[in-house]
């Protein structure tokens, strides 16, 4: 850059002596040089263009009156200021496409593990049926007025057949061991009468009852069912169990083992057929020690026919019967859960409301770190395009 | 030409903090910018354009879009004068840009007054001196020339119109007046 001889205090007293004339209208300083740059300024100004005295006039009036849109101009005015406010609105238009971009790449890379882990606040219900999506039960319809609480459609999504060891494709008729288990709050005073419906839905539907054991202390209470309900009559039952209290929890399995099953039974049948073979051998036994060779023969195949047979019944009785687990919590009253409501308890509402705050965090920060490097490129980009515009305007003065 | 145009910090603040008011109040207080900047935003715009009748369309354009903004303007990013000179500069520049030509004044802007027939011979030779001078400067010293002497901003407003510092305008500025005195040296 250009600067005068003895920049400092020669400059700043030229500067100082122009302001002066133009405040005072007079070119009286000491120094030949500050008052030639006096006069030079009173005279620049002198020289100032000045309006004609109507245009002044005119554009006060429009002051004044607020600068009304003149109706032949306005359509072309408006699309001028339609475009003015485009461009201005570029860079916020830039940055909110880039944050919806941002959006849409976390959720579509976010999507697949969400649905998979239930995470987004789902709340426990929704989290326990997904977990217990494993079986093929189909799903029993509740049948009164509390059918859109979801806490009173148990089992609503059909369990798929987990491929394991026992899966025998070939196999028409398969064999399921399906396993249900139900939690159902009931309030203390309840509990008694609820265990004992529990008892007749069950003896209703043709199962039976395993095991129980209910608790009705002040301090609390409780119960414990292990049911065995004949698999075709499992829906219904399943409908009227958890009409009678609302159901707090829900988990369901199924495991096919129809191979297990054929195997089993197949084996069976050979081993009937060999001991049918043996008994024939052992009346055309010639001599002892062959009768005696065909008889320790026919122990060892007796015996692997009882445990066939105990397997293939524990095998029916694990198809033919669901193993269905009640378990009665005592409801404390809380108005959270008072009257069957949707909220659950306070502890169930808070952890929701965690879960949903991390889901939200989590979606907000993936977004972040998309759109973060992308404000780091677009805002040099903005500061760029806003230098060039400037130095594009001011190269009319060149 | 009245030139008694006075920079009073304390009014200028009082404006400012008042522009963003509302309704009437606000085209009052508008109305007081501008009979307090007229003369001078025209001065500096017709020193840019260099046309009589564009610099009367871009000083009206420059009130116009001044106010339908007046709701940006914010005190603590400078005086309303400055304000309003950025916003005629631009309009200025966007006007000598779609016109791509330096046009010469048709008629020179007279004053009110109409004095300028009965100026003095020596005065009138002043002038023409001054003139053929600020022809030898360049398109940003002319700027500056025009915003400190038709625009009679303070080298603090002319820094936040042109968008540096306030020494730099006043190296800036003496190096502009140092060519100039020059120049007229020359041609007197």
């Amino acid at each position: 850059m250009w600067m005068p001889e003895d920049a400092g205090p020669t400059v700043q007293r030229d500067l100082d002596a122009v302001d002066a004339a133009l405040a005072s209208d007079a070119a009286n300083h000491d120094d030949p040089t500050a008052r030639e740059l006096q006069e030079l300024a009173l005279a620049l100004r002198a020289d100032a263009p000045a309006p004609e005295p109507g245009f002044e006039e005119r554009l006060r009036a429009g002051v004044e009156a607020g600068f009304p849109r003149r109706r032949r101009f306005i359509r072309a005015r408006q699309a001028g200021e339609r475009l003015k406010t485009r461009g201005r609105a570029l860079p916020a238009l830039a940055v909110g496409a880039g944050v919806l971009l941002a959006l849409a790449v976390v959720i579509a890379l976010d999507g697949a593990p969400d649905r998979q882990d239930g995470a987004g606040g789902g709340g426990s219900v929704a989290r326990e049926r997904a977990e217990g999506s494993a079986g093929r039960v189909p799903a029993p319809a509740p049948t009164d007025g509390r059918a859109a609480d979801s806490r009173f459609a148990p089992f609503a999504a059909a369990p798929a057949t987990a491929p394991g060891a026992d899966f025998e494709p070939a196999e028409r008729r398969r064999k399921i061991e399906r396993s249900f288990s139900l939690e159902l709050e009931v309030p203390l005073e309840d509990m008694t009468g609820v265990a004992d419906r529990v008892t007749e839905v069950t003896n209703r539907n043709g199962g039976f009852v395993l095991s129980s054991s209910v608790d009705t202390g002040a301090d609390g209470g409780g119960g414990d069912f292990e049911l065995r309900i004949p698999s075709e009559r499992v829906r219904p039952a399943l409908r009227d169990l958890a009409q009678l209290a609302p159901v707090v929890r829900q988990t369901q399995d199924g495991r096919d083992v129809t191979r297990r099953h054929v195997t089993a039974t197949d084996r069976l049948q050979a081993a009937r057929a060999e001991r049918r073979s043996l008994l024939r051998r052992l009346e055309d036994a010639d001599t002892d020690e062959e009768a005696e060779a065909l008889r320790r023969r026919l122990d060892l195949v007796a015996g692997e026919i009882r445990g066939l047979r105990a397997e293939l019944r524990d095998l029916r009785l694990r198809t033919d019967y669901a193993a269905v687990t009640v378990s009665l919590l005592a409801d404390d009253g809380s108005p959270a859960t008072e009257g069957g409501g949707v909220g659950g308890s306070f502890d169930d509402a808070v952890g929701d409301a965690g879960d949903l705050l991390l889901g939200v965090l989590g979606v907000v920060i993936r977004a972040l770190a998309v759109a973060l490097p992308l404000g780091l490129i677009a805002l040099p980009a903005w500061a760029a395009a806003r230098v060039l515009r400037r130095r594009r305007r001011e190269s009319a003065l060149v | 030409m009245d030139h008694a145009h006075g920079r009073s910090t304390g009014v200028n603040q009082a404006v400012a903090e008042r522009i963003p008011a509302v309704a009437s109040a606000d085209r009052e207080t508008f109305a007081a910018l501008y009979e307090r900047t007229f003369a001078r935003v025209y001065a500096y715009v017709a020193s840019l354009v260099r046309d009589a009748a564009a610099a009367e369309d871009v000083t009206a354009q420059a009130y116009e879009r001044a106010y339908r903004k007046r709701r940006s303007y914010r005190a603590q990013r400078g005086t309303p004068e400055a304000w309003l000179f950025g916003i005629a500069r631009n309009a200025a520049l966007d006007e000598l840009r779609r016109r791509r030509r330096r046009a010469r004044l048709a008629d020179d802007p007279e004053d009110g007054t109409g004095a300028s027939v009965h100026e003095h011979a020596e005065r009138a030779l002043r002038r023409e001196v001054v003139r053929a001078g600020l022809a030898t400067l360049d398109g940003p010293e002319r700027e500056l020339i025009a915003l400190k002497f038709a625009g009679s901003l303070s080298n603090a407003e002319i820094g936040r119109v042109l968008g540096i510092s306030e020494s730099n305008v006043g190296t800036r500025l003496h190096r502009a007046l140092t060519k100039l005195r020059k120049a007229c040296h020359v041609d007197a």
